[in-house]
């Protein structure tokens, strides 16, 4: 099982896949290490256009489905998780502006992207991750402007974003519904990027502070009218807990490869240990969540493109998918033994990637209290 | 500049390939077709030539059902149009059949692209059969200027300069066009397809011909395969298990005299 897809996108996937394999697979082992933004890995995705699938072909996209999508994005999420979460950022970063953006707005970043640049969505502060709505950073309106101030990390691609989507307080008393969104331009007076992260994983994503001091941009800037950022936000975590989540089972599909590839190898009491049963149920039982996975991922995906509601099923798809590649990265070290401690081996890295999907867009936990809830809702008596 | 390259499709030669023991024919009914790499390499260095000196690839392939998807996949990577000639008289032959056969379709592919060809480009050889006799045969068939092992185009007034790669080092020729050249790997590799242009070529239409539409009479043919036969497996070698070096040199030694390979 997998994505169901059409005979041209396989055809798209094979080229993608043979992308993977030759320039990011062996590639990003040393940038792991070093923790350096692989600029020529994205250079090179970018000019297959990797880094533009969530661009509306209405705005010169790609005009590929969102289960195509999926596809690829998997395969480049099993080379390396980083990658595929760079490469996301700018669907992440380009989601709000597709929400609540006027026409102007909308095209201005599609073509900031479509011609090689970066976005960046700048909500999570020092004190308001999962707790969004306890945003400091403001906004004050001082006649055709907004004055930003305030300090947003965890920013996925900020060192090298053209365009941030920053959320701020236009009105503080009104809690969330006091919460604006705004479009950011890179070398805006004030507007400075903090040293990336020294992350556990994912380290060829960049993750930096973003400071804004006294950043003054055009009120025209504003996405959507003051007051909606946080449903805004919350729209583009819905999308975004999706393609978290489908990087998720990336991973785990990368460590079943692993582990079935090792278990083949590596010979114990006279046999290739995948003839052992303990190792015949753990591989199953990597497949069997993956593939589960995957298969909330298609769901809440299909929903998505229905124009449904698929909150819940995005939250199931996301902390499912996340809990699953962080079980079958410490599956697939059990498997390797000894060698899946060592970093000779491929599998160690995959545990510190499969961390994240756990953490962010909104951690399992709070995907839980967002399933619990719709529950209730459900049953509501 | 016109280009025409005459591409091959072949079974993925990153897979190994075994026969068939009922059919005593290789197996390659489950290997994913692909185009032949050094057809990829010419397709590359031509779609380069293009874009620097101006003109237009063709890419034109004779195959079986299928064989228009791999052509869609080149028109990805560089090649404005494709023609595809299925017939199952294509299906038997030799390379001199091929050749003549392929002679033969430049005039429909000619008519086709509304212009005639200025180069005609083939791989140095296939991955398949690597008899590397096609791209020669073809300059033969058709009287033309050939050059093999081509690495390098470069234009020079009404000729064209061809680098060739040889086990020494570099030859320079200068030919006249229209040529014919076999290319071998240049310094680079192809292109991944962008995934606009790609999927816009997996929408494209693929002009088909028979032998009769194409207007191929019958082509000669000199060579029959009788049989194949896999190669013997690999026997295991000796194994030299001393603890000490001085020991394990010593036993090698004794190995290499008693075989009076010294």
């Amino acid at each position: 099982m997998s994505y169901i897809i059409s005979d041209d996108a396989k055809e798209l996937l094979k080229d993608v896949k043979e992308f993977c394999e030759k320039e990011i697979r062996e590639q990003v082992k040393e940038y792991d290490i070093s923790g350096e933004w692989p600029r020529e890995i994205y250079e090179k995705a970018i000019e297959m256009q990797l880094h533009m699938m969530d661009v509306p072909e209405e705005y010169g996209g790609l005009g590929l489905s969102h289960i195509d999508q999926a596809a690829i994005v998997e395969e480049i999420a099993k080379a390396d998780a980083g990658v595929a979460v760079t490469l996301n950022g700018n669907g992440l970063s380009l989601k709000p502006v597709l929400i609540a953006g006027n026409e102007e707005q909308k095209q201005k970043c599609c073509d900031i992207i479509i011609n090689g640049g970066w976005g960046a969505f700048a909500l999570t502060e020092p004190d308001a991750g999962c707790d969004a709505a306890n945003s400091k950073t403001t906004a004050v309106r001082e006649g055709d402007e907004y004055v930003i101030n305030g300090r947003k990390c965890f920013i996925t691609n900020a060192q090298v974003a053209d365009f941030f989507v920053v959320t701020a307080m236009t009105n503080k008393e009104l809690g969330v519904k006091g919460m604006s969104a705004f479009l950011v331009y890179k070398g805006t007076p004030g507007l400075s990027v903090g040293n990336h992260e020294n992350k556990m994983g994912i380290r060829t994503s960049v993750t930096s502070d973003l400071l804004l001091e006294d950043v003054r941009i055009p009120a025209e800037n504003r996405l959507g009218e003051e007051g909606t950022g946080f449903i805004t936000a919350m729209k583009t975590l819905d999308l975004a807990r999706m393609w978290c989540a489908v990087i998720g089972v990336g991973v785990g599909e990368r460590c079943i490869e692993e582990a079935a590839k090792y278990a083949q190898q590596r010979v114990t009491f006279g046999k290739p240990i995948y003839k052992h049963q303990a190792i015949q149920f753990t591989l199953a039982n990597m497949q069997i969540r993956t593939e589960a996975a995957r298969q909330l991922c298609a769901h809440a995906i299909t929903l998505a493109d229905m124009g449904v509601p698929f909150t819940t099923e995005a939250s199931c798809a996301k902390a499912f998918a996340g809990d699953a590649a962080v079980q079958s990265a410490v599956d697939a070290i059990q498997v390797l033994g000894g060698y899946g401690y060592s970093r000779e081996y491929p599998v160690e890295k995959l545990l510190r990637d499969a961390k994240i999907f756990q953490i962010f867009e909104g951690t399992n936990e709070i995907q839980r209290i967002v399933i619990g809830r719709n529950v209730i809702n459900k049953y509501k008596i | 500049m016109e280009i025409l390259i005459f591409v091959k499709q072949v079974p993925d030669d990153g897979i190994e390939v075994h026969l068939d023991p009922a059919a005593g024919t290789p197996d390659t009914a489950k290997i994913d077709k692909i185009a032949n790499a050094f057809d990829t390499y010419a397709l590359e260095l031509a779609a380069r030539y293009v874009e620097a000196n101006g003109g237009n690839v063709t890419v034109a392939a004779i195959g079986p059902d299928g064989t228009d998807s791999m052509l869609k996949n080149l028109i990805a990577v560089g090649a404005k149009k494709a023609y595809l000639f299925k017939d199952p008289s294509f299906e038997q032959g030799d390379e001199a059949s091929t050749a003549n056969r392929l002679a033969q379709l430049v005039k429909k592919c000619e008519a086709e692209n509304g212009a005639p060809y200025d180069l005609i480009l083939c791989g140095k050889e296939s991955t398949d059969e690597i008899s590397g006799q096609v791209g020669a045969r073809l300059a033969e068939e058709l009287s033309l200027p050939f050059v093999s092992s081509v690495i390098e185009i470069t234009p020079d007034g009404d000729k064209l300069i061809a680098k060739q790669e040889t086990d020494e080092g570099y030859i320079k020729f200068e030919t006249a066009m229209p040529a014919v050249y076999t290319i071998a790997k240049p310094g680079y590799d192809p292109r991944y397809p962008n995934i606009k242009a790609k999927m816009a070529a997996r929408k494209a239409v693929i002009p088909t011909f028979s032998a009769a539409d194409a207007g191929v009479s019958e082509a000669p043919c000199y060579v029959e395969c009788v049989s194949y036969t896999e190669p013997p497996k690999r026997e295991a070698g000796l194994k030299i298990q001393e603890k000490e070096v001085a020991d394990t040199v010593a036993k090698a030694m004794e190995i290499l005299i008693k075989d009076k390979v010294l």
